[in-house]
């Protein structure tokens, strides 16, 4: 059985989409958001913000899931923000340099703010 | 409770993605009865994770079914062992790998390598894949 994870999403009107994640992401479960995250950008939404608020932990796995929305987003001209991602999930982040890379943004609405420029 | 030291704790897990996390929960619980801080706990648990996700994902010989993961405890330090029996990898060149989906095996190692206080990677046709992990039980 996968580690239980909940994955919720949201489109709005305007090609955006925020893919809300709560539990643990690992390996066992990271397909399913991938295949969640991937259906919001089959459906034509290019700016997505990925709702880490609730992720209470997160390993390799999950960093290369964003990792390889990012690279879709952005070879498509579109965005990509993570928001409030919590102190463990951070400490990941920053152990591989990523935070140099994704838009880390305190909350979903600064995150929209982000992807929409 | 403590655990008595010097200890030793062996799990044997399938080599499947979803029993990874019993190997995180052991560690976590191992480590709660040594004097490490949350922290630092909560880091052993992501070194461990990631070492049983490689070898749940990088390991290519199907014969390979099962995953050891050894606690060694005594007065200095939590070793942690996991083993398989696939086909080793060159670290070096994991280390060097492509961050990017599906290929994840550089990052966790390089997460092992930033969270424990020493890492040391061996491959062997006769006896396997072995990550070993060192974390000091400095009192703080």
């Amino acid at each position: 059985m996968a580690t239980p994870l909940e994955i919720t999403s949201r489109v709005e009107g305007d090609q955006t989409a925020i893919l809300s994640l709560a539990g643990e992401l690992d390996v066992s479960n990271v397909a399913e958001a991938r295949e969640a995250a991937r259906k919001l950008l089959d459906d034509g939404c290019s700016r997505l913000v990925v709702d880490l608020a609730s992720v209470t932990y997160t390993d390799s796995s999950g960093l290369g899931m964003l990792v390889g929305l990012l690279k879709r987003l952005r070879e498509s001209g579109g965005a990509m923000a993570i928001a409030a991602p919590v102190p463990r999930v951070r400490r990941v982040l920053e152990i591989t340099g990523l935070t140099q890379i994704f838009a880390l943004c305190d909350d979903v609405a600064a995150a929209l703010k982000e992807v929409r420029g | 409770m403590k655990l008595a030291a010097p200890g030793r704790v062996e799990l044997r897990i399938p080599r499947r993605a979803e029993f990874v996390r019993l190997a995180r929960m052991t560690a976590c619980t191992l480590a709660a009865q040594l004097d490490f801080t949350y922290d630092v706990m909560k880091d052993i648990e992501l070194a461990v994770a990631e070492a049983c996700t490689n070898a749940v994902e990088h390991v290519a010989d199907e014969s390979c079914d099962e995953v050891l993961v050894r606690f060694i405890v005594d007065g200095q330090q939590l070793v942690v062992e996991v083993v398989d029996h696939g086909q080793g990898f060159d670290p070096a060149a994991a280390d060097e790998g492509a961050v990017g989906e599906g290929r994840i095996g550089g990052l966790g190692l390089l997460v092992i390598r930033e969270v424990m206080d020493e890492v040391e990677i061996t491959c062997d046709p006769e006896t396997g894949t072995c990550v070993r992990m060192i974390k000091h039980r400095t009192r703080v």
